[in-house]
């Protein structure tokens, strides 16, 4: 088995060629931080196995993402050859991180992608003398239009391109090479490293690679660690960089050739003359965000998940309980299955129209590079709260699902920074939620739907930013000045890359309405069939009864009575669907429609509302609290966010319906 | 001293040194060093951000960066 490592600046096309290589799909997007985790595939009839990595600049990590990249390569040489990744428009600053690489003296083949971005300019790059001068196969690609990835597989497949190999060796200033022999020696003597691997490691630790010190630290290798004074004193991070950047420049003026193409305004400047706009670019952002939810629950979610329902509970139920009367099943089984399962799961799965829909607008979003923009319109008001613009594109993600918001924030640098929006994500209105705003939605405001539910979306974000101002004033977070982005060129979305997209992140709740929203809707109906005496006839006996109407006092000054939905909220946990799949079970109701008659008679609009905005706030379902967990190391940040996000929202509630009462 | 920049106006990188160790790492890995000529794009009101363009590439720093950047 031979493993390539995937390698590459950010937003460089590394997931576009991963799945091009493997048939495979990773997420991919047109923004620096899309890929935040290690991804394993295989090329198909071939033994080789390629690893998708998070993109680098260098192989000094400064985010948690890039940090996941550097400790690859560190932990026991995984890889066999590395397929180096380089967006040609931008080859310049591409191959700082190709030499570094190339230093280690692994197999690697130099892709340049993004070809047809090249075209369009004048530049044109002689490859042999590319390849001379870096001493690497060099082939170029457009990954997007599938052109030249057969060149690449094909040279994959050639056995000695991919075992044989040299180093790249610099002229580094005399002291420094002679430094960096010595050590090398003595690393290959003492600690029995071989001579490539010690080689760059020990000019990854003269270049001050925090990883890389933390490594010589950890592995005790003291000839490196004693010289870290002189190094530093020297500034050899400084020089090695300038030496790299020379040879860099060198090699691509002589690798550089004009043609009479004459760039013209391109596509990016047209679209970026308007949606970058200081002023008009904030009304744009918002635009498109309007458009969005038009989009999927007005325009196309919506009637597709009217319909849906119309057939599951109709038809679908109705012969299912017919079926089951003629085969004589047990009537315990049969409202088992009708009214829990058919129901319950039915009702939530009557919103996947709706969900995908909006998955597949943020897919586009991702894919088009918009998000980078989106960072830099919101900048200045991020910057009031102590965070910065990259910090909204989680919270955006945070729509579809909480849980790869939270993994999206990732990609941002500070630490403290990356906390606090970690712990505001979950106040993003995510897509599971919807299901029970659209119930009351229909049932107390049918002319205003989009203006309710967007209504609720608004008050999430106003929700996550000022817990992020109380945050700042909190940790004493200074006004951060670290903000770069990168503004890539547009892509047009492609169709196939959007319904990968939309499918890749909707299928989580596909398979949650089989997993826990169908365990979780099976305890609610076990839970309201069967009381502290068993099974019981009357529901008001049940264990759910008794659980709703002990807590009933603590919820009716939300305007919250009936024990029914009290009991739901407890389920929500689980996962924020199953609050409207129980509702239909603990209502003994045949699904959505008759929820929505049976609503107008327990709720006035007001109390309706402040249901809506404590399920809004209310704790964070399992799977969130999870990945705060992960992400922030700590089970500590979990159940704070627990806690806090149930008390913020008994408090907003309670404000909501007795406010509104007094009119 | 505070420089106002206008749209279009080019300024050369004079030193990195006073800025935080994170961003200067962030903008030398992009390809800023001193003697690099920036090209301003768009600024944003209120002290926002601003666009700068160098070797064909976009990026957005925030202003006090770019001051620093290009500071005398």
């Amino acid at each position: 088995m031979t493993t390539v490592a995937l390698l590459g600046n950010p937003n460089t096309g590394k997931s576009t060629f991963f799945n091009c290589l493997t048939n495979q799909y990773a997420n991919v997007g047109n923004w620096a931080g899309v890929t935040i985790d290690q991804t394993l595939g295989n090329i198909p009839k071939t033994n080789i196995n390629i690893v998708d990595l998070p993109g680098i600049c260098s192989l000094t990590p400064i985010t948690k993402d890039e940090a996941v990249t550097v400790d690859y390569l560190l932990d026991n040489n995984p890889t066999d050859a590395i397929l180096n990744i380089a967006n040609a428009c931008q080859l310049k600053r591409n191959l700082l991180l190709s030499i570094e690489l190339l230093e280690l003296g692994k197999p690697l083949i130099l892709v340049l992608n993004m070809m047809d971005e090249l075209s369009q300019s004048n530049v044109h790059y002689d490859l042999d003398i590319l390849s001379h001068r870096l001493g690497c196969p060099v082939r170029a690609t457009a990954a997007r239009q599938n052109s030249g990835v057969d060149e690449v597989r094909a040279c994959l497949s050639n056995q000695t391109t991919i075992t044989t190999s040299d180093p790249l060796k610099l002229d580094y200033p005399r002291v420094i090479s002679a430094d960096i022999r010595d050590a090398t020696t003595q690393l290959v003597k003492k600690h029995r490293l071989s001579q490539n691997f010690a080689r760059w490691l020990t000019i990854q630790f003269m270049s001050d690679n925090d990883a890389v010190v933390k490594y010589v630290d950890e592995h005790r290798l003291d000839t490196l660690s004693e010289g870290r004074q002189t190094y530093r004193e020297h500034h050899y991070a400084d020089q090695i960089f300038h030496v790299r950047l020379t040879f860099i420049e060198d090699t691509l003026a002589a690798a550089t050739s004009f043609t009479e193409n004459r760039p013209q305004n391109t596509v990016t400047t047209k679209i970026d003359r308007w949606v970058t706009h200081p002023i008009l670019g904030l009304p744009i952002f918002i635009g498109i965000f309007w458009f969005m939810f038009k989009l999927s629950f007005d325009w196309i979610g919506t009637p597709m998940s009217d319909y849906l329902n119309t057939l599951l509970s109709g038809p679908l139920s109705e012969a299912t309980n017919h079926w089951l009367t003629v085969v004589g099943a047990l009537p315990f089984l049969r409202s088992l299955i009708v009214d829990g399962i058919i129901a319950g799961v039915g009702g939530v799965l009557t919103f996947i129209p709706q969900i995908f829909v909006l998955f597949a607008c943020i897919t586009v979003l991702e894919d088009s590079g918009y998000m980078s923009r989106a960072a830099l319109v919101t900048d200045r008001l991020m910057q009031l709260i102590g965070l910065n613009g990259k910090a909204f594109i989680p919270l955006i993600i945070g729509f579809g699902c909480n849980v790869t918001g939270i993994m999206a924030t990732r990609t941002i640098e500070q630490p403290r920074e990356r906390l606090v929006t970690t712990l505001i994500a979950p106040f993003m209105s995510c897509s599971a939620r919807l299901p029970i705003y659209s119930l009351f939605v229909t049932a107390f405001f049918n002319q205003h739907q989009a203006v309710i539910v967007l209504s609720l979306y608004f008050l999430g974000i106003v929700i996550a930013l000022a817990m992020a101002k109380f945050y700042q004033l909190v940790f004493k977070l200074k006004d951060a000045s670290n903000f770069v982005v990168t503004l890539p060129n547009y892509h047009r979305p492609r169709l196939d890359l959007v319904i990968a997209g939309a499918w890749q992140k909707g299928k989580g709740f596909v398979k949650k309405t089989g997993t826990v929203i169908f365990a979780g809707t099976v305890l609610v109906w076990l839970l309201s069939n069967i009381g502290p005496h068993g099974y019981v006839i009357n529901i008001d006996a049940s264990f759910s009864a008794i659980i709703g109407h002990w807590l009933q006092p603590a919820f009716a000054p939300l305007g919250i009575t009936n024990w029914q939905t009290i009991s739901a909220l407890m389920t929500g946990v689980l996962a924020k669907e199953v609050i409207s799949s129980s509702m239909i079970v603990l209502f003994h109701l045949s699904g959505q429609t008759s929820l929505v008659t049976t609503f107008s008679t327990l709720f006035t609009p007001l109390s309706a509302y402040s249901l809506l905005v404590f399920i809004l706030i209310y704790a964070p379902c399992f799977a969130t609290l999870g990945a705060i967990k992960t992400e922030t190391g700590s089970v500590k940040w979990a159940i704070y966010s627990l806690i806090s996000s149930t008390v913020l929202a008994y408090g907003l509630s309670l404000i909501i319906f007795q406010v509104g009462s007094l009119f | 001293m505070e420089i106002q920049v206008s749209v279009n106006e080019q300024l050369t990188v004079h030193c990195m040194d006073h800025l935080e160790k994170g961003i200067s790492r962030q903008l030398h890995r992009l390809g800023i060093k001193p003697g690099t000529v920036l090209t301003v794009v768009r600024r944003y009101p209120f002290h926002g951000p601003v666009i700068i363009e160098f070797d064909d590439q976009r990026i957005g720093v925030r202003d006090a960066v770019l001051q620093t950047l290009t500071r005398r």
